[in-house]
């Protein structure tokens, strides 16, 4: 074992550069080879664990790198109650590893207190944009820090929704103060499922409020009537993402991106591959804003 | 149109018990509500299942890939997930095991799978320093009935009448084909995390009993819990040794006829 990190010297914050999705295969390789990413995120929960080697290779990367814990199983859109035992984790977390970001989705994952664990679609209607604006900013109030919140890839509608997805993401922000966290795969991914244009989901967001982007690879369901795309982040970045990438930069700005990659995880040298060619777009992008 | 709660409840229904009705509340285009309904339902089991998986690989290569669903569809039906940490899922795994049918022809998958829920527990369990002697060697001998020792928060005993530990080190990844005789009769296990290697011990019967005692019975119980178990157990030389190990971390004195003087042996 390494010994502990001082807490006292830990990168901050997360610079306007690519990131990749820290996992477990991935630990001993970062700490060997120091490799030159710009931050990295991690599934919260995780690290919900008491001990062991998963806080402690955490502890290792974080003392070396900038840090961002996005979570998926908060369930901010349930009709249930907020899952403190959950939140209380993810603060304890958050006080120990002194995150520059905290992130989570809009969407909902249980209900009765089954839980489906997975991000799930809300129907977009003005009961549910009161209650997910005021879970949110109860679990900002809980955590005493603003949080942002991720768009989500959906494979349906439904039929009562009267907001369209780009104007309840950017209500949702207004009136919680939550930032965004728009991820890129995700408005491409819903725009071939439900007919959308991407271009317009983009243009509707308010560049104040977006933090951060995420990109990740899809696959497709192919039926003999038709496919849908589905969020697997399991493959690289799909070509009509990077150039809804670019397009997103020149809207709102250099910004941090993360590499996903949480299904058939690849060496770390793929994901710095795709690491490699966000920051080379994002130094396009810059040097293009300067000119 | 539904509410968010009742649509909720439709969704989970649609997912866990193949009830569609909330397929009316689809906007339907190319393809129909269940179709859709189903990709969730695939995403949710498959997610469950890959959880499952993950703490219980012995269990599945015992048993095989398309048992393993079978089980898993069936677990994840009875026994809902309940965190959104989905490593918490699987608990009640060796239990619903024991009660299911198809898994009665191999009597030693239940204990198999409580083997891989401890591994797993132990390996997200908390750290704890070594006992501290010096206050240990402070208790004056009169209150020495009073001790109440305790194992690391990163320690688990096991006991079964099955060889479970030559069954999980058979089906290891990197592990050579071997036979495994049943007959060859149970094993009492410790399981515990020094630093982030999680080791095993096998336990003689004295052993395995004071380990088990210490964990809720004072001192002086536990010593004659493990003498029951094994008449000529060298309970000194244990004592040292699980103390050296690690294994027992803690003390405390037993509030007893003057609770004013408790004495707390090293928390974490």
């Amino acid at each position: 074992m390494l010994p502990a990190p001082s807490a006292a010297v830990r990168p901050d914050p997360i610079p306007a550069r690519a990131g990749i999705g820290l996992r477990a295969r991935h630990y001993r390789d970062v700490l060997e080879q120091r490799p030159a990413i710009g931050w990295f995120e991690v599934h919260s929960e995780n690290y919900f664990g008491d001990g062991g080697a998963p806080l402690y290779y955490l502890e290792q990367i974080r003392a070396r790198y900038p840090l961002s814990l996005h979570g998926v199983g908060l369930s901010l859109g349930s009709a249930d109650d907020l899952n403190r035992a959950h939140l209380q984790k993810l603060r304890s977390l958050i006080e120990r590893f002194e995150p520059a970001l905290v992130s989570e989705h809009l969407c909902w994952s249980s209900i009765g207190g089954r839980y489906l664990n997975d991000l799930l679609p809300l129907p977009y209607t003005e009961e549910a944009l009161r209650h997910v604006c005021a879970r949110i900013r109860e679990a900002q109030d809980f955590l005493g820090r603003q949080i942002l919140i991720e768009n989500v890839s959906s494979y349906l509608e439904f039929a009562h929704s009267t907001i369209p997805e780009w104007e309840f993401l950017a209500a949702v922000a207004s009136a919680s103060g939550c930032g965004i966290l728009l991820d890129v795969n995700n408005v491409y991914v819903s725009a071939m499922n439900h007919g959308f244009d991407a271009a317009r989901y983009l243009r509707a967001l308010p560049a104040a409020a977006i933090r951060e982007m995420h990109l990740a690879g899809f696959s497709v369901n192919r039926y003999e009537d038709g496919e849908i795309l589905i969020d697997t982040h399991g493959a690289p970045v799909a070509e009509p993402v990077w150039t809804l990438y670019r397009q997103a930069l020149r809207q709102f700005g250099p910004l941090p991106t993360l590499i996903e990659w949480d299904t058939d995880i690849p060496p770390l040298a793929v994901l710095q591959d795709e690491m490699r060619r966000a920051d080379a777009i994002l130094n396009e992008e810059r040097h293009a804003r300067v000119a | 149109m539904p509410g968010l709660p009742e649509l909720q409840a439709g969704f989970a229904a649609a997912v866990f018990e193949d009830d569609n009705r909330i397929a009316s509340a689809l906007r339907t285009g190319r393809f129909g509500g269940e179709r859709l309904l189903q990709i969730y339902r695939h995403n949710s089991f498959a997610s469950l299942t890959r959880a499952l998986e993950a703490v219980y690989p012995v269990v599945a290569r015992l048993v095989g890939e398309g048992f393993f669903r079978y089980a898993a569809d069936r677990y994840i039906r009875q026994q809902p997930s309940t965190s959104g940490n989905l490593h918490d899922f699987g608990d009640r795994f060796a239990q619903f095991l024991e009660a299911f049918e198809p898994a009665a022809t191999l009597p030693y998958l239940p204990d198999v799978a409580r083997l891989e829920w401890a591994w797993h527990c132990v390996f997200h369990a908390a750290g704890h320093a070594a006992l501290a002697l010096e206050q240990l060697a402070a208790v004056p001998a009169a209150q020495h009935d009073r001790l109440v020792f305790g194992l690391h928060p990163a320690a688990r005993l096991l006991a079964s009448d099955y060889p479970i530990l030559r069954i999980w080190q058979a089906n290891q990844p990197d592990a050579e084909e071997q036979e495994i005789d049943l007959a060859e009769g149970g094993v009492r296990l410790l399981l515990w995390r020094r630093a982030l290697d999680i080791e095993f011990k096998i336990l003689g019967a004295g052993e395995f009993q004071l380990l088990r005692a210490c964990a809720d019975q004072p001192f002086a119980a536990a010593c004659a819990a493990a003498l029951a178990a094994e008449a000529d157990f060298d309970l000194p030389a244990a004592l040292q040794q699980h103390v050296l190990l690690g294994t027992i971390a803690s003390f405390h004195l037993r509030p007893d006829t003057d609770p004013g003087t408790t004495l707390q042996g090293n928390t974490p």
